[in-house]
C-alpha cells in the first residue's frame, strides 16, 4: 500500500505563500526581505482593543502595487 | 508517567494574521482611525450569514458608516471575514480580521476589495488621494 503523500516538498514560508495567493486573485504584490521595512519596528497593536495578544511573530511584509494598501505584515500568535 | 491533561500552551501557534497598512507620515490623531464592524449574524452554524453591519470607533467609523456600497461588499463575505478591525499604529494605520488557522490562511478577491475600500477611506482621511483599483 503506498502513501498518496509525495515523497518530496518544497519548504514555503508563510509570507511567500500569502504573496502567492494574493498573485492569484490578480494582485500585484511582492515579498520582501523580513525586517526591512518600517512597519516591522513599532507596535503592531494600538492597545485600543482587550483582545491584543501580547506576544507574536513577524513573518515579514508583502509590498502591494496599484491598491490603496501600501504594504502587508504576516503575523504569527505567541 | 502521567499525562498532563492541561497543557498550558506556549511559542508560536497555529494562528495567523495578515495586516493591512496604509503607512502613516507624521503624527496623527490615533482615536480618529480606531474603527471595527458590529455585526447582526442570521442563521445558525453553516448557514450563518451577514445580516446588518455597522461601524464604532471614531470619525473613520462614521465615513465608513455612511458607505453604501461597502456595507454592500461585506454583506456578501463570510461571517468570520466580516469581522473586521482598523487600528493605528506609529508606523501606519492597520486593518486586519481574525485569526486563521495556517490552512484556512489566505486572501480573497472580495475581502481584498472590501479591505482596499476601507484603506480608501484612510487615505483620503490622511489627506492622500485614494488610488482607483
Amino acid at each position: 500500500m503506498h502513501d498518496s503523500e509525495s515523497d518530496t516538498f518544497q519548504p514555503i514560508n508563510k509570507r511567500e505563500e500569502f504573496c502567492h495567493s494574493l498573485e492569484k486573485i490578480g494582485i500585484d504584490a511582492e515579498s520582501e526581505k523580513i525586517n526591512t521595512d518600517e512597519v516591522e519596528k513599532g507596535d503592531y497593536y494600538s492597545k485600543q482593543y482587550s483582545h491584543s495578544p501580547s506576544m507574536v511573530t513577524n513573518h515579514g511584509t508583502i509590498k502591494v502595487k496599484g491598491s490603496n494598501i501600501d504594504v502587508i505584515q504576516i503575523i504569527q500568535k505567541g | 508517567m502521567a499525562e498532563d491533561l492541561d497543557v498550558i500552551p506556549w511559542g508560536a501557534q497555529d494562528r495567523f494574521q495578515a495586516h493591512f497598512i496604509v503607512k502613516t507620515h507624521g503624527s496623527i490623531s490615533q482615536q480618529d482611525f480606531l474603527a471595527r464592524t458590529t455585526l447582526r449574524p442570521v442563521g445558525h452554524f453553516a448557514s450563518k450569514k451577514v445580516g446588518t453591519v455597522g461601524w464604532v470607533g471614531g470619525q473613520l467609523a462614521d465615513n465608513l458608516s455612511a458607505d453604501n456600497d461597502l456595507k454592500n461588499m461585506i454583506l456578501k463575505l463570510p461571517y468570520d471575514d466580516a469581522e473586521i478591525l482598523v487600528e493605528p499604529t506609529n508606523s501606519g494605520i492597520r486593518i486586519h480580521g481574525n485569526w486563521k488557522s495556517s490552512y484556512d490562511f489566505a486572501i480573497t478577491k472580495e475581502l481584498f476589495s472590501v479591505y482596499d475600500k476601507i484603506a480608501s477611506h484612510v487615505r483620503i482621511m490622511l489627506g492622500s488621494p485614494p488610488v482607483k483599483s
